[in-house]
C-alpha cells in the first residue's frame, strides 16, 4: 500500500460497514461513489465533519512524535546555529557580538573554504558514483541463481553495518605504513611500503573504505531488481537481445528511481563524510588541521573551525551554506534526471 | 467505531499543546538528572569530575567514596563537552587542564575559581610546600606564573628534556649525551639522522622524536631558548619573523624534512612516542621525566634508558620549560566547591597523589611527595641525578589568554606542510603564521576585552 492508498483505505471501511446508508439517503436514492467522497451525504447519518476532526486527529496523533523530534532536534537546532552564524560568539567568552552577514561575508573569500568545498566535490563525484556501480555489481551478481546465496548477501552486507568508527580503526590498522596489512602484501612482490595514510594515498584509502560499504547500496539496488518484472526479461531474450542490452535497456530504467534516491542520499552523505578524521593519526580538534590535505573537506574545515579554533559563528554559516548547496545541488539533480528517471507509478498523481 | 464530536484542534494549538508538554517533560528529566547528580548513594555528595578515564579509575571512585564519603561521577575529557556544560551553567565541578596551557584562557575569561581561599584553609595542600611548577597555575590578568591560582598540577616534567636507548646509541656507534650539560639541538638532529633505520620504505628504527606536548607551545619554547619570545610584550601577538623564532622554525622544518622522526609529514603509525619508544623503536624521544612512568614498567628497556638534559641552540640561554603541568581547575559556577575541594585535596594531597609519585609518571608537585619518586634500582637513581641537575634551569614560558593552545596548534598544522615539504621557504613560513595566528588571536582580543 503507498502512502496515496492510505485515505482511500480509511474510506472503505465506513462504507462496507454502513451497507444502508450507502444503499438509501434521505433523499432515498442510491449515491453514486462521488457523492460519497464529497461527503454530499453525510449530514444525514454522521455529525457533519466528525470524518475530518478523526482523520486529522488520527494524522496528528501518528505524526505528533515525528514532529516533537522534529521541532526539538532538527528546526531548533537549526534555528540555533543560523542565530549564531550572524554572531561571534565561541563558547566562552563574554564579549561575543552580533556581526550580521560578517560570517557569511568572510567564507566567500576564505581560501581554505573554497579548498575544501573543492575536495568535497571531488570526493562526492568519485564516491557517488563509484559505489552504486559496485553496488549495483554485487546486486546483480546476488540476484542471480546461485548456491549459498543468502550466505554471500549477508557477508557483502555484512560491512554497511559495521559503524563508521569501527571501519576507520580497521582502516588505520590495515594500512599502517609500518605494521599494516596492506604493506605486508606490497612487501611479498618486492614492493616498497606506502605511506597510505598520508598524502598523495590517502583520498584512495577513504575511497576505499567508502566502496567497503558498498552492501548498503547493493542492498537497495537488490530490492530493486527484484521489483523487475520477469516477463520482460523473457520478452527480451526470447527478442534476441543480449544480456547486456535486457540489463542496459530494462534493468536500469526500471531501476532509475532506484538509482536516482542512491545518487542522492549518497551525495548527501559524502560531503558530509567524517571518515577523514577517523583514519587521522591524532583524531583530535586540534589533530584535525593535522590529517593529510588531500583529506581535509568541507566537514573537516566545520570540524576545525567549531572546536579547534571556538569559532561557533563562522562554523555555523559553513553548515547553513553547505545546508543551501545541497538543496541546490539536489534540486538540479532532480531537474537533470526527470526525463530520464522511469516511475511504474506516477509519484506525483495525488497532488 | 465510535464517532466523536466536537471543535477540531487547530494545528497550532496542537503544535502549541506538542511544544508544551515536551519542554514539560524536558524539565522533568533535567530536575531528575540534577537530583542524581547532586546526592551519593547513602546520602553524601557528589561531584562531577571532567577527566582522562584512567586519571581516577573506577576503584580510585570506590575509595573516595569510602575515604571522603563523596561520589564522584567521572565526564571524559573533552573540549567541546566542557564548552557545552559551560554554556548551559551546569559546568563540571573540577576539570582537568594543562597549567602551562590553559589557565591564561580560562581566567581571562572569567570561568575560573580562584582558589586562594581553599589553599589558604586547606591544612593537605600547603602553600610552602607547593613545588615552584605549580606558579604555572597562577594567573595575575596580564602575566602567567604571578596572581591568584586557579589550580595545581598533579605532577610535572621538565618537557625539553629527552630519553635514549643507550642500547641503539651503541648499535649506531654514537656517543652517549653527557648527563649533565646539555648537547646543541644541531648535534642533537645529526644524531637523530645517524641513528634511525630504514627497511623496505618502512622505518624500523626512529632517529628521534621531538614535537614537545604540541607544536604551538613547542615554538614557544625553542623560541625563548633560542633567546627571544614568540610572544608580544602584551601577548596579543606572535612574530614568526623575529630571528629566534625564525631560528626555532627552521629547525624543526629541517628536522621534518630530514624524516628521521615522527612529523605531519611522517606521522608516527603509533599516534605518540610512548610505544615505539617501548618496543625499541625509537632511539630518542623529547619528553620529560614524565615518560619514564612507562619505561620503568618494561626493567630492560629501563636499564638502557637515560634522561638528558633539554639541548640548548648554540649561543642562546640554558632553559628547561614545562610545558604541561596538568592538573585540575574548579569552573567559576561549580555547584559543589567545597566536595569538589575536598576531592581536590584527595587528590592531589592524599593517597592518589602519592600512588601517582611511586609510580614514576612525573614529578609530585607537592616538595614533600618527592622523596617518593621511584629510586630504588641504579638506573632509576641516575635519572633522579639528571632530573635533580636539571631543575636547576627551570623555566616557564608565558602563554597568551588570546588564543585557544588547540586553536594555535590546528592553524600550525594547517600551515606547515607545506615547508616540511619543500614547496614554501621557511620566510614565507613564518609569514603566513604570522597572518593566520595573528587574525585568530585579534579575534580572542576582542572576546576578552
Amino acid at each position: 500500500m503507498t502512502a496515496e492508498q492510505i485515505p482511500e483505505a480509511v474510506r472503505r471501511p465506513r462504507t462496507a460497514a454502513r451497507p444502508g446508508t450507502e444503499r438509501t439517503t434521505s433523499a432515498g436514492t442510491t449515491p453514486t461513489p462521488n457523492s460519497i467522497r464529497t461527503g454530499a451525504s453525510r449530514s444525514t447519518d454522521l455529525p457533519r465533519g466528525s470524518m475530518t476532526v478523526r482523520r486529522r486527529r488520527a494524522f496528528y496523533m501518528f505524526t505528533s512524535p515525528w514532529i516533537i523530534g522534529f521541532a526539538l532536534l532538527t528546526v531548533g537546532p537549526m534555528a540555533y546555529a543560523l542565530w549564531l552564524s550572524f554572531t561571534t560568539f565561541d563558547g566562552i567568552s563574554p564579549r561575543w557580538r552580533y556581526v550580521g552577514l560578517g560570517n557569511y561575508r568572510e567564507l566567500l573569500s576564505d581560501p581554505v573554504t573554497w579548498d575544501s568545498l573543492g575536495r568535497a566535490g571531488v570526493f562526492a563525484l568519485t564516491s557517488v558514483p563509484l559505489s552504486i556501480v559496485a553496488g549495483l555489481a554485487l546486486a546483480v551478481l546476488v540476484n542471480r541463481p546461485i548456491k549459498a546465496r543468502g550466505l554471500f548477501r549477508t557477508l557483502l552486507y555484512l560491512p554497511a553495518v559495521v559503524p563508521p568508527v569501527g571501519a576507520g580503526l580497521i582502516f588505520k590498522q590495515l594500512f599502517n605504513r609500518d605494521s599494516g596489512a596492506a604493506n605486508g602484501v606490497l612487501h611479498v612482490f618486492g614492493i616498497d611500503a606506502l605511506a597510505w595514510l598520508d598524502d598523495p594515498y590517502a583520498r584512495y584509502v577513504i575511497l576505499m573504505a567508502v566502496l567497503w560499504g558498498a552492501g548498503n547500496v547493493m542492498i537497495i539496488s537488490l530490492a530493486g531488481l527484484q521489483d523487475v518484472p520477469r516477463e520482460l526479461h523473457e520478452a527480451a531474450r526470447i527478442d534476441g537481445a543480449s544480456a547486456w542490452r535486457t540489463f542496459r535497456s530494462i534493468t536500469v530504467p526500471l531501476l532509475s528511481p532506484v538509482l536516482l534516491f542512491q545518487v542522492v542520499t549518497g551525495m548527501i552523505a559524502s560531503v558530509q563524510t567524517i571518515m577523514p578524521l577517523l583514519i587521522a593519526p591524532v583524531p583530535t580538534p586540534a589533530g584535525v588541521t593535522a590529517i593529510p590535505q588531500t583529506n581535509y573537506m568541507y566537514m573537516m574545515h566545520v570540524f576545525a573551525q567549531y572546536f579547534a579554533m571556538g569559532r561557533y559563528g563562522y562554523a555555523s554559516a559553513l553548515l547553513w551554506v553547505l545546508f543551501v548547496l545541497i538543496l541546490i545541488v539536489t534540486g538540479i539533480v532532480f531537474k537533470a534526471t526527470s526525463g530520464v528517471v522511469f516511475y511504474n507509478v506516477d509519484p506525483e498523481a495525488k497532488k | 467505531m465510535r464517532t466523536q464530536a466536537g471543535a477540531p484542534p487547530s494545528r497550532r494549538r496542537f503544535l502549541a499543546l506538542s511544544a508544551g508538554g515536551a519542554a514539560a517533560g524536558a524539565a522533568a528529566l533535567s530536575g531528575c538528572a540534577l537530583q542524581v547528580a547532586g546526592a551519593a548513594p547513602g546520602g553524601g555528595e557528589r561531584v562531577t569530575v571532567m577527566v582522562k578515564l584512567d586519571d581516577i579509575s573506577p576503584e580510585l571512585i570506590q575509595q573516595a567514596q569510602k575515604e571522603l564519603g563523596i561520589g564522584i561521577t567521572v565526564v571524559q575529557d573533552d573540549i567541546t563537552r566542557l564548552i557545552a556544560m559551560l554554556t548551559n551553567g551546569s559546568p563540571p565541578d573540577l576539570v582537568r587542564g594543562s597549567g602551562a596551557l590553559d589557565v591564561p584562557y580560562f581566567a581571562a575569561r572569567g570561568v575560573a575559581e580562584n582558589l586562594d581561599p581553599y589553599f589558604a584553609r586547606s591544612t593537605v595542600l600547603k602553600v610552602d610546600d607547593l613545588d615552584p611548577a605549580n606558579d604555572l597555575w597562577r594567573y595575575d590578568g596580564r602575566t602567567q606564573g604571578k596572581g591568584p591560582r586557579y589550580g595545581m598540577a598533579k605532577d610535572f616534567s621538565q618537557d625539553a628534556m629527552f630519553w635514549y636507548n643507550s642500547a641503539l646509541f651503541d648499535k649506531a656507534g654514537v656517543d652517549y649525551p653527557p648527563d649533565t650539560e646539555p648537547i646543541t639541538y644541531d648535534a642533537w638532529l645529526e644524531n637523530a639522522k645517524r641513528l634511525a633505520r630504514r627497511k623496505n620504505g618502512q622505518t624500523t628504527v626512529y632517529g628521534g622524536s621531538y614535537n614537545g606536548l604540541g607544536l604551538g607551545i613547542l615554538f614557544t619554547n625553542l623560541t625563548a631558548a633560542a633567546g627571544g619570545s614568540l610572544f608580544s610584550a602584551d601577548f596579543s601577538r606572535v612574530d614568526f619573523t623575529k630571528p629566534e623564532a625564525r631560528k626555532a622554525l627552521t629547525w624543526y622544518v629541517d628536522y621534518a624534512k630530514a624524516r628521521i622522526g615522527p612529523s605531519l609529514v611522517q606521522p608516527n603509525p603509533d599516534g605518540w612516542d610512548g610505544p615505539t619508544y617501548v618496543a625499541n623503536r625509537m632511539a630518542m624521544s623529547g619528553s620529560g621525566y614524565w615518560l619514564g612512568g612507562m619505561i620503568n614498567a618494561e626493567p630492560k628497556l629501563a636499564e638502557v634508558s637515560r634522561l638528558a638534559p633539554a639541548p640548548v641552540f648554540e649561543g642562546g640561554p640554558r632553559l628547561s620549560s614545562c610545558q604541561g603541568a596538568t592538573g585540575m581547575w574548579m569552573p567559576k559556577k561549580a555547584r559543589n566547591k567545597d566536595a569538589a575541594w575536598r576531592v581536590f585535596e584527595w587528590f592531589f594531597g592524599e593517597g592518589p597523589a602519592k600512588a601517582r609519585a611511586e609510580g614514576g609518571w612525573g614529578i609530585p608537585s607537592l616538595k614533600s611527595l618527592q622523596p617518593l619518586m621511584p629510586h630504588k634500582e641504579d638506573y632509576q637513581q641516575r635519572v633522579i641525578e639528571v632530573q635533580k641537575a636539571e631543575l636547576k634551569h627551570f623555566s616557564v614560558t608565558p602563554f597568551t589568554p588570546y588564543i585557544k593552545w588547540d586553536a594555535l596548534e590546528a592553524l600550525i598544522n594547517q600551515v606547515i606542510p607545506a615547508a616540511m615539504n619543500g614547496r614554501i621557504s621557511v620566510d614565507t613560513l613564518a609569514g603566513r603564521l604570522n597572518s593566520v595566528v595573528n587574525e585568530q588571536m585579534k579575534r580572542g582580543k576582542e572576546q576578552v576585552g
